[in-house]
């Protein structure tokens, strides 16, 4: 599925930077995603995703370096280059005043590339009416009508920010059944913003991690998975200086028992353990949830308790 | 021709096996246990995406590893299949296997303080019903 007749890039900057007064969003930003696929961007607040979007759909100008979106230069889209890309974010903000109707015949008059089957589609999975005001419908069917005008445009690139913040369980399965199964996704690649991993390891093909306004990781959520582990060890006494254990992301003393994550650490890391005077020394897989947020939090880590 | 299958299986987020080994550990169980028989039409790579709203990809990755295992065989224009028993193992892991399942067997037998001909003679009348099935 998803993929473009566009080989190349989606998106693509080089040594971007945001620095609003002292505080620098986006710190010399080399990213470059691949048309095709769904890739999910996980960061922790603050990490730079919103600033990047702005700069890159021209919203935001940049304070150096090069933003590219859909092969063009983000400072000089043109409206024809707007019409390629959809863009949903979570306020799902549309007129409110206006019917579902007149929303959908303004848009229908706006994009020549109009696709009246996939807006049936998509707003099928929804109990939308036309005569209803925009005000009347609920978040999740205010999140739903909006991706269906959105995939109507026949986007080559989708970009989703926080999509399904707020809605109920029943919504959210909706709006990820059409991301995931509609015939309108075909050609279209996805950028899907979340914070919300159970969603991402539904949903993702490649995944973005971004901290502090830089690229952290980039490759499919399974590769990065498998790159953190979870050591138990049996360790008598005080364990190591936290300082001193290679690749450390989180560190836990439970009931006697210390408890590593760490990040690119193979077999020889059980002889580390031994060295450091463990008996007994397991090592356990860990959830993507898991990896991903020991990793964003690894700045935060608390000292380990002796 | 086969019909699909219904492939009654769940997977969980959150879990520490990525959901594609799930897939393929659940799978492997179901044809172990002969819930799926050789010759069984699986569901599409995208029946099983929507049934349990994850990526296609994800079933496509899963399904292609159950194939190159041995588990699934594709027919040309018309899906997978379980593909029948034999080739799955080699012939050094069969025997390991046959070892410690007899092992395991004996070691019961022991326990049970049960007469090894009388055993022989029950193992022989169990192993009619193998015999029966693969012929």
């Amino acid at each position: 599925m998803n993929e473009t007749p566009h080989a190349g890039y989606v998106i693509e900057t080089r040594g971007l930077t945001k620095r609003y007064g002292q505080k620098v969003a986006i710190d010399h930003l080399d990213l470059a995603i691949e048309s095709g696929n769904i890739h999910a961007i996980v960061g922790a607040n603050g990490a730079g995703k919103s600033t990047l979007f702005r700069i890159l759909l021209g919203f935001l100008p940049a304070t150096s370096g090069e933003a590219r979106i859909l092969g063009r230069d983000s400072r000089r889209l043109t409206p024809s280059d707007r019409e390629r890309i959809g863009f949903v974010n979570e306020e799902h903000t549309l007129q409110g005043w206006m019917t579902v109707a007149a929303v959908t015949a303004m848009q229908r008059r706006q994009y020549p590339r109009w696709n009246q089957a996939a807006f049936d589609e998509v707003i099928g999975h929804y109990n939308v009416q036309a005569s209803q005001k925009v005000s009347q419908l609920s978040r999740g069917e205010r999140a739903g009508f909006n991706l269906a005008l959105s995939l109507a445009q026949r986007p080559e690139l989708l970009v989703l920010d926080e999509p399904t913040l707020g809605l109920d369980v029943v919504a959210k399965r909706a709006f990820l059944e059409t991301l995931l199964h509609s015939h309108a996704m075909a050609g279209c690649t996805v950028i899907y913003c979340s914070h919300q991993m159970e969603e991402v390891e539904r949903v993702a093909d490649n995944l973005i991690i971004m901290e502090r306004g830089a690229l952290r990781n980039i490759s499919p959520p399974d590769d990065f998975r498998s790159r953190v582990s979870h050591w138990v060890a049996d360790i008598p006494f005080r364990g190591p200086d936290p300082r001193t254990i290679p690749g450390l992301l989180d560190a836990q003393r439970i009931d006697g028992i210390h408890h590593y994550l760490v990040l690119d650490q193979g077999e020889e890391f059980a002889e580390f353990l031994h060295a450091c005077g463990a008996r007994d020394v397991h090592r356990l897989p860990v959830s993507l949830d898991r990896a991903v947020n020991s990793f964003l939090s690894k700045q935060h880590a608390a000292p380990v308790a002796a | 021709m086969a019909r699909t299958r219904a492939l009654p299986i769940q997977i969980a987020t959150g879990d520490p096996r990525p959901i594609g080994k799930q897939i393929v550990d659940a799978v492997r169980m179901r044809i172990a246990t002969g819930e799926l028989e050789p010759g069984a039409q699986l569901p599409s790579v995208r029946g099983l995406a929507q049934q349990l709203t994850i990526n296609p990809n994800t079933v496509a990755k899963a399904y292609a590893e159950l194939t190159a295992e041995g588990w699934l065989e594709s027919r040309q224009g018309l899906g997978l299949y379980v593909a029948p028993p034999r080739q799955r193992l080699s012939a050094a892991e069969r025997d390991r296997r046959m070892d410690e399942a007899i092992q395991a067997f004996v070691h019961e037998v022991v326990a049970l303080d049960y007469p090894p001909d009388r055993a022989i003679a029950r193992l022989d009348k169990a192993l009619g019903v193998l015999a029966k099935k693969s012929a």
